[in-house]
């Protein structure tokens, strides 16, 4: 242990040494470098403003989006929930982590369990590599943890930014044929609620039959009936406040109002539990 | 007589001199450098001599960051932090005020290319093995510096109060609120309530202009601080590096290329880049 702590120390007397004898001043040696990548660096800057401004409409329609995005999007309302909740794109690692692991049993993994082991990790870093040697040719496992990890990382952040939220217009024409599959098309107060699953940005971070995108965690709801069985009040209890029942995740839709908010329940309570050879569905209150 | 125009300009030398001989007193302790004393160390301490665009990144970052605080400073004269005007100071930013969205798009994208350097200065101190003794403690600095970094755009994306940022900072905020023992706490916090709304927003933009960029101008001036003490590492593979134990005589033909006297600041680097190759 000694000896290793006498070979650092030698190795950076020897630096210091090797420094004052034959080393640059930092001016204007280094400092020329610097300055060029500074400068640069600003010009950049300038640049991708530039870009943003002068490839943009004024508006904040989908059309009048540039090169690097809109000028501005639409003001914030509280009250719409048909919205994407798309972070800055250095957050899109973590925003992908979210569609592999699901609410509620391992979506803990993906907000806190692995972003906290990673920070820990790159924290601890020079106290788990503390051999002396720097090159890369001879540092295997340090360079291949590297390498490793920024092909995870650009994955992840590839993948997040290419994730598509699929448009309330293309969701609203699969209500029919979820009807028929799962055998509530008699129940209209379960078609109506699925138009409304549809349109309001649930399937935003739910899939249903296939349809629809896993954002942060969000399940399945398929068979929600079958799995969950709330019971029609149950789910528009939940959907109107999921904080209630210890879910902080999904924001509340309270804004839909009583009667949406059963049709939204009826349907979600058909989903799995009706019969689509008769058409009746028994916990929904169909026929 | 002859030495007179000697004399004048030694004169002149010292009307020039007097306010920094006099800085450098009040700044200084007996036999140990003041300000300008610690300015000249820094400016022409020497540095390895193999050092090259590699060692750029981190003085990029902070070119990036300061950026990042002179245009800041310029949008908080305009921004207002309600969520009844925060919208429409920002779109009369960008739309009446002079330049307002050339320094609103430099805050803007001035932010990814902060974030993009910091990796990007990360990944040359990882491959350099940079961060091995006696650096240890400078990687760390730099790890919660890029923390930070990463908190400031998170807290800066609410600030428009848009649709876009409305909606990813409820989750964003929910999520945090999934952790274990603190979480809920944590999201409660940050939300000033149990809503996102007038105090979430004062919250955030509080945190976004005066305590994370204060925290983070201490910890580059630390990072900084260590990076003048300790040395910049060479590159390991460089023939010269620093610090290796030497197996026979120094490599000869690169005396004397080291470093010639500056007689020219710009042009000395860039003939010794051509004499490289």
């Amino acid at each position: 242990m000694n000896r290793r702590l006498e070979e650092r120390r030698a190795y950076h007397a020897r630096y210091k040494q090797t420094v004052k004898t034959r080393g640059k001043p930092f001016f204007p040696y280094a400092m020329f470098h610097d300055t060029v990548m500074s400068l640069l660096v600003v010009c950049l800057i300038v640049a991708l403003a530039v870009i943003w401004k002068y490839t943009a409409n004024e508006g904040t329609g989908e059309h009048d989006s540039g090169w690097l995005g809109k000028l501005y999007d639409e003001k914030a309302d509280p009250g719409t929930t048909n919205f994407v909740p798309r972070p800055d794109w250095y957050f899109y690692f973590l925003f992908y982590l979210l569609r592999i692991f699901k609410w509620p049993d391992s979506v803990i993994l993906g907000t806190v369990g692995i972003p906290t082991v990673a920070l820990l990790l790159l924290l601890a870093l020079p106290f788990i590599d503390i051999g002396r040697e720097r090159r890369p040719m001879r540092r295997p496992v340090a360079m291949t943890a590297a390498v490793l990890t920024i092909i995870t990382m650009g994955v992840l952040t590839y993948k997040g930014a290419t994730a598509k939220e699929p448009l309330a217009a293309e969701n609203l024409v699969l209500v029919p044929k979820w009807a028929a599959k799962q055998g509530f098309a008699g129940n209209q107060t379960a078609v109506d609620g699925a138009k409304i699953f549809a349109q309001v940005g649930c399937m935003n971070c739910h899939t249903y039959l296939g349809a629809g995108t896993s954002n942060l965690g969000a399940p399945d709801l398929s068979k929600i009936g079958k799995t969950s069985n709330r019971g029609v009040a149950g789910f528009a209890t939940y959907v109107s406040d999921p904080s209630k029942f210890g879910n902080n995740v999904m924001p509340q839709f309270k804004d839909l109002g009583a009667d949406n908010l059963r049709k939204l329940g009826t349907f979600l309570q058909s989903s799995g539990t009706c019969s689509p050879k008769t058409d009746t569905c028994p916990a929904a209150g169909g026929q | 007589m002859a030495n007179k125009p000697q004399g004048r300009s030694h004169q002149l030398l010292q009307i020039l001199l007097y306010p920094l001989n006099w800085l450098e007193e009040r700044t200084s302790l007996p036999g140990r450098s003041g300000i300008v004393g610690g300015i000249k160390y820094f400016l022409f301490r020497k540095v390895p001599s193999d050092i090259s665009w590699g060692h750029t990144l981190g003085s990029a970052a902070l070119t990036a960051f300061i950026v990042q605080a002179v245009t800041g400073v310029i949008l908080a004269m305009y921004y207002k932090p309600d969520p009844n005007s925060a919208y429409e100071s920002i779109r009369h930013i960008t739309d009446d005020l002079w330049a307002g969205w050339l320094v609103r798009g430099m805050h803007r994208w001035g932010a990814s290319v902060f974030i993009i350097l910091l990796f990007l200065h990360m990944g040359r101190v990882f491959l350099y093995g940079a961060y091995k003794y006696p650096r240890e403690l400078n990687w760390i600095i730099g790890v919660l510096i890029l923390v930070l970094g990463m908190m400031e755009g998170f807290f800066g994306y609410l600030l428009p109060w848009d649709q876009t940022a409305y909606w990813a900072t409820v989750v964003g905020v929910n999520l945090q609120a999934t952790g274990p023992f603190v979480g809920p706490f944590l999201g409660d916090v940050l939300r000033g309530g149990s809503e996102i709304g007038p105090d979430t927003l004062a919250r955030f933009y509080s945190l976004h202009m005066l305590v994370i960029p204060g925290a983070l101008a201490a910890l580059i001036g630390l990072h900084l601080w260590l990076v003048v003490r300790i040395g910049v590492s060479s590159p390991p593979w460089s023939p010269t590096e620093a610090g290796r134990p030497e197996p026979g005589p120094p490599p000869a033909p690169r005396k004397g290329l080291v470093a010639p006297a500056p007689r020219n600041g710009l042009a000395a680097p860039v003939s010794r880049g051509a004499r490289r190759r």
